[in-house]
């Protein structure tokens, strides 16, 4: 595709247009502070024990994924007791050890495992769970179960990187509405979905003028300073973006099934600041009340093969030291299979913790197949907050208890990362 | 004609001082601010009316409005989906058929005694209740919305707007559009009453009551999601209570509980013991809570910075917010004195007030129609669809703790959408537009049940059109109920009851405001244009690029000239002025 790229035929490299755009001129939101110049470039090639280029990427598997068919407890009798018509039978596996195996679809994250990349965390949820999507998503994005929070847990996170606010585009939402988990006090998290629609609808006619909206205005205050800002930077993030899209060759690559995960590759590519990228699947494919067996594999397959291709992509930039993903769903499924060949809303699920800098393996406790709680399902072994705080604090460098309101013991996940924390 | 207002911010010495600004002080510019700021805005008419009255009369007028007929507010007419089986509806589809296998009945709703499916009609029945509430949902947020456009006190639903973001609850978990319409008619009725009695009575509502899970608060067992929200986010903020007052307070609503739309205590299960909550004892019950909480000094403080947040600015000072405090606690929580005291003040109409504010995606769709003279919300776009986009939809806010609000409103995106909408109202795409509520245009269920599948075959993932016969039966099985089938059902029979939402364009007339406005040159139409429209005045290139625009676009500058055929162009001249960053904020 060929998008007019006005600064290009000025002599302006691409990157150079980004690296202004997204760090000095035009995206330094929030006035008073003055340019900011962000080199990433640099900051990737820190020292080790630097944080500051390291990206989380949440990948959120929104309608409850169904996480005993996907890490499959085969060896405990009771799995096949509880689901005697969909539980996947042990030739079915690839055995993982002689408890559990990854479902078939699962070879793409398998892989990652395989190379020591993926930490599977096991019976994660919370007290008191809610089984309706939204409001346990809403629980989930707020780090608040129970309860509420004006900003989301990304949000709080993004403020702790940047207590100033300073930096544009933090934090990048591929979603067609902002979600809950992003929203932030000091940051505007940038949300799309389309980079080829990321853009105001106009008639022909009034393309001149819609486009020097907020040139040559000086602010009244500092919600007109604030306001203006974002006018401007809405501009130039709209056309750096699908400048970053038209450059971005994995879109062209047919092996390469990205779900949306194309978008975070094409701007880490283009070298954007952002460090936390938010991607929620649009779908609800994995709400599984029915015949869950194939829509299940079929989810799964794009979901990890979209994961591996990804972690290529990564490799193939040289950024696969700097990326961890953090996959999760707003509940896991109900434990006994329900006569619909499907399975209901549930508890606890497995998390998935992915990057070069992760620790492989298995973490927190295996929840009960025989002592079930809540109606049949799946006591939550480790709160959801105890992997965020992990995220938070070993890998992005952030004291958890900032983000999370309260002190959570963290998991030792990550190479070099301390031992885990204490509460 | 409207006089052209001259921008007047007063001085910076008003900033945070909260005495009254003299009668002389005010004027036609001003009564827009205080329009823009404690309502949604006005015509040109409103506003001249309100110069004319005087200061001292004018906010009497807004914040005493009793008085004032207000024939346009008509009461929600319900399209008759509610029948009292669903009273005690399950919290979920499983509850629900558990509950049939069990009983043979559930919702009202027997179950077969032979034949396929035996348990379908009430898994159809669960999901005919979910869509029925949502799709009203969406017809209340409506009728609401044509509510702050037409009614004569637009302080009442101004604040009714602010109690429903801060008293937060929302239809996906509450599941009962009854529930949230008695609940924005308490938000109404209260609006400009006293707080601690809207608080008492918040505690009783059914929605809130549903959505802060009062029925699982019970003695011996406390549930301390209400508890703890009374006071983190509804009265006095986190930090000023321990974990043991939350359990103590919780104790004391136990045994509250409602009956359909009734609020109930159940003796049994109340606890009647003796409480200690933040450092008072006695054998509370939750009215006693409620107002010990009202005594702390703090309560006060951050419920008058909630109400200046939302009326006022974003920032205040921890001055400004004591000050706040202190008249709202010398008031008795009575809320008129402090809407008085905040509209009279010098800090209201100071520069940091001009312009502070930054308006919700309600309050912008709001003030866009009176902006361009409709009497009603347009149909197409659908109201819902256009706030959910620019990020905020009514009656489901995302969490118990409301809109964020302020710089919150604006990310990229979202101001995008904010224009986008502004050219879907002004020039709509009759042609291209599909009813949401109709259902999902691509659920393949119900045309492959219409083409003669089998329930099997119409819920499988592939097409059965390229199945086998074999294929196609082997997927018919013997199952209790089919949930995928319920879920396009439900849509489908709560579809055939609702009543329909008229898809009418926004009845504007531009030209005519043009003319009447007595604008003979295009310079004089954007003038007035502007004028109506923006708080913070456009800076001068980009007035006259929109005089180049709209000249160049009627082939003339002479209004006379282009009466038969500049209603197109105005609106798009509308459509840039209200893309602006000036229109976003008063």
């Amino acid at each position: 595709m060929s998008t007019k790229h006005p600064l290009r035929a000025s002599g302006v490299s691409r990157r150079d247009l980004i690296r202004i755009g997204a760090g000095g001129l035009g995206f330094g939101l929030f006035g008073g502070i003055g340019p900011v110049p962000y080199v990433l470039g640099q900051a990737s090639r820190a020292s080790a024990a630097s944080t500051t280029g390291r990206i989380l990427v949440v990948f959120e598997w929104f309608g409850g994924n169904d996480g005993l068919n996907t890490v499959v407890p085969y060896g405990d009798p009771m799995y096949y007791k509880h689901r005697p018509t969909i539980g996947i039978k042990e030739q079915d596996l690839m055995k993982i050890d002689a408890q559990y195996g990854w479902h078939k679809s699962m070879q793409g994250v398998k892989r990652l495992y395989d190379e020591g990349k993926v930490a599977i965390v096991q019976g994660v949820g919370y007290d008191q769970p809610s089984f309706s999507h939204f409001t346990s998503a809403s629980f989930w994005h707020t780090g608040a179960p129970n309860s509420g929070n004006e900003y989301g847990w990304v949000g709080r996170t993004a403020k702790e990187l940047d207590p100033t606010g300073a930096r544009g585009n933090l934090i990048v939402n591929i979603s067609d509405s902002q979600t809950l988990a992003v929203r932030a006090e000091k940051h505007v998290p940038l949300v799309f979905i389309d980079p080829t629609r990321f853009q105001r609808s106009v008639f022909s006619q009034e393309k001149v003028l819609l486009e020097a909206l907020a040139s040559q205005q000086s602010p009244v205050g500092d919600a007109h300073r604030y306001v203006l800002e974002v006018t401007r930077s809405a501009a130039q993030a709209s056309e750096v973006v699908r400048a970053a899209w038209a450059k971005y060759k994995g879109k062209d690559n047919r092996d390469l099934r990205l779900l949306d995960l194309d978008k975070v590759a094409a701007l880490i590519e283009a070298d954007f600041p952002t460090r936390l990228y938010y991607v929620p699947l649009r779908n609800s494919l994995f709400d599984t009340h029915v015949n869950q067996a194939a829509p299940h594999e079929r989810q799964l397959e794009y979901c990890a093969d979209a994961i591996s291709g990804f972690f290529r992509e990564m490799e193939r930039m040289g950024r696969a030291d700097d990326v961890v993903m953090y996959v999760y769903s707003e509940f896991g499924r109900r434990v006994p299979e329900n006569t619909s060949l499907g399975t209901d809303h549930g508890t606890a699920q497995a998390n998935f913790v992915i990057g070069n800098a992760v620790k492989g393996g298995f973490y927190g406790k295996a929840p009960s197949l025989s002592n079930l709680v809540l109606m049949d399902n799946l006591e939550a072994t480790t709160d959801f907050r105890q992997v965020y705080a992990t995220l938070v604090e070993e890998w992005l460098g952030v004291d958890n208890q900032k983000v999370l309101g309260q002190k959570y013991k963290t998991l030792g996940m990550f190479k070099g990362a301390p031992q885990p924390t204490t509460a | 004609m409207a006089t052209r207002m001259k921008w007047a911010p007063g001085p910076a010495a008003w900033t945070d001082d909260l005495s009254p600004i003299a009668a002389s002080d005010w004027n036609a510019d001003r009564a827009a601010h205080l329009l823009a700021h404690a309502g949604f805005g006005g015509t040109p008419d409103e506003i001249e009316r309100l110069a004319d009255a005087g200061l001292e009369r004018a906010v009497r007028s807004l914040v005493h409005y009793e008085s004032i007929p207000n024939p346009k507010m008509v009461p929600f007419v319900e399209s008759g989906l509610w029948d009292p089986g669903l009273d005690g509806f399950p919290e979920s589809r499983p509850e629900a058929t558990n509950r049939a296998e069990k009983t043979g009945v559930s919702m009202g709703i027997d179950v077969k005694p032979g034949g396929r499916r035996p348990i379908q009609p009430v898994s159809d029945r669960f999901f005919y209740w979910l869509r029925a509430t949502l799709l009203e949902t969406r017809r209340v947020g409506y009728w609401w919305a044509n509510r702050m456009l037409q009614t004569t006190h637009p302080v009442e639903q101004k604040m009714a707007l602010l109690w429903h973001g801060h008293f937060a609850t929302h239809e996906n978990k509450v599941r009962d559009y009854r529930k949230m319409l008695q609940q924005i008619d308490l938000f109404e009725r209260e609006a400009t009453g006293n707080l601690r009695d809207l608080a008492i009575q918040v505690a009783q509502n059914p929605a809130m009551l549903y959505f802060l899970d009062a029925q699982y608060n019970v003695k011996g067992a406390p549930n301390e999601n209400f508890a703890r929200e009374v006071m983190e986010l509804f009265t006095m903020g986190v930090g000023n209570y321990s974990e043991k007052d939350v359990r103590e307070c919780a104790r004391a609503f136990t045994g509250w509980y409602f009956d359909n739309l009734t609020f109930k205590i159940d003796p049994e299960k109340h606890d009647n013991g003796e409480k200690t909550f933040l450092g008072r004892t006695g054998n509370f019950d939750g009215v006693d809570v409620i107002k010990i909480i009202f005594e702390q000094p703090v309560t006060a403080e951050y419920l008058a910075s909630k109400v200046y947040r939302f009326l006022v600015r974003d920032d205040q000072s921890p001055e400004m917010r004591k000050k706040l405090g202190a008249a709202l606690r010398d008031s008795k929580f009575e809320i008129k004195p402090l809407l008085t005291l905040l509209f009279s003040s010098k800090d209201f109409y100071s520069p940091a007030t001009y312009g502070g504010h930054i308006k919700s995606p309600v309050e912008h769709l709001i003030a866009m129609m009176k902006h361009l003279g409709a009497e009603a919300i347009p149909g197409v776009p659908d109201f819902n669809q256009s706030t959910i986009a620019m990020g905020q939809h009514l009656l489901n806010p995302p969490s118990v703790a409301g809109w964020a609000g302020g710089r919150s409103w604006i990310t990229p995106n979202l101001l995008i959408a904010r224009g986008n909408i502004a050219r879907d109202v002004l020039l709509p795409d009759m042609t291209g537009f599909r009813d949401w509520n109709a259902g999902n245009a691509n659920d393949t269920v119900m045309r492959r049940l219409r083409d003669g599948y089998d329930v099997g075959a119409a819920t499988a993932v592939s097409d059965p059109s390229t199945m086998s016969m074999f294929d196609r039966v082997a997927l018919e099985r013997d199952e209790k109920f089919n949930t995928r089938v319920s879920s396009t059902l439900g849509w489908e029979r709560a579809a055939r009851k609702l009543i329909p939402t008229p898809r009418q364009a926004a009845q504007i007339d531009l030209s005519r405001l043009v003319l009447d406005s007595g604008s003979k040159t295009t310079a004089d139409a954007v003038d007035h244009l502007l004028g109506r429209l923006l708080r913070v005045p456009a800076a001068k290139p980009m007035r006259d690029q929109l005089v180049t625009f709209l000249t160049g676009e009627l082939g003339t500058d002479n209004i006379e000239q282009a009466k038969t055929y500049m209603e197109d162009a105005l609106r798009m001249t509308v459509h840039l002025m209200m893309s602006t960053p000036e229109y976003q904020i008063v």
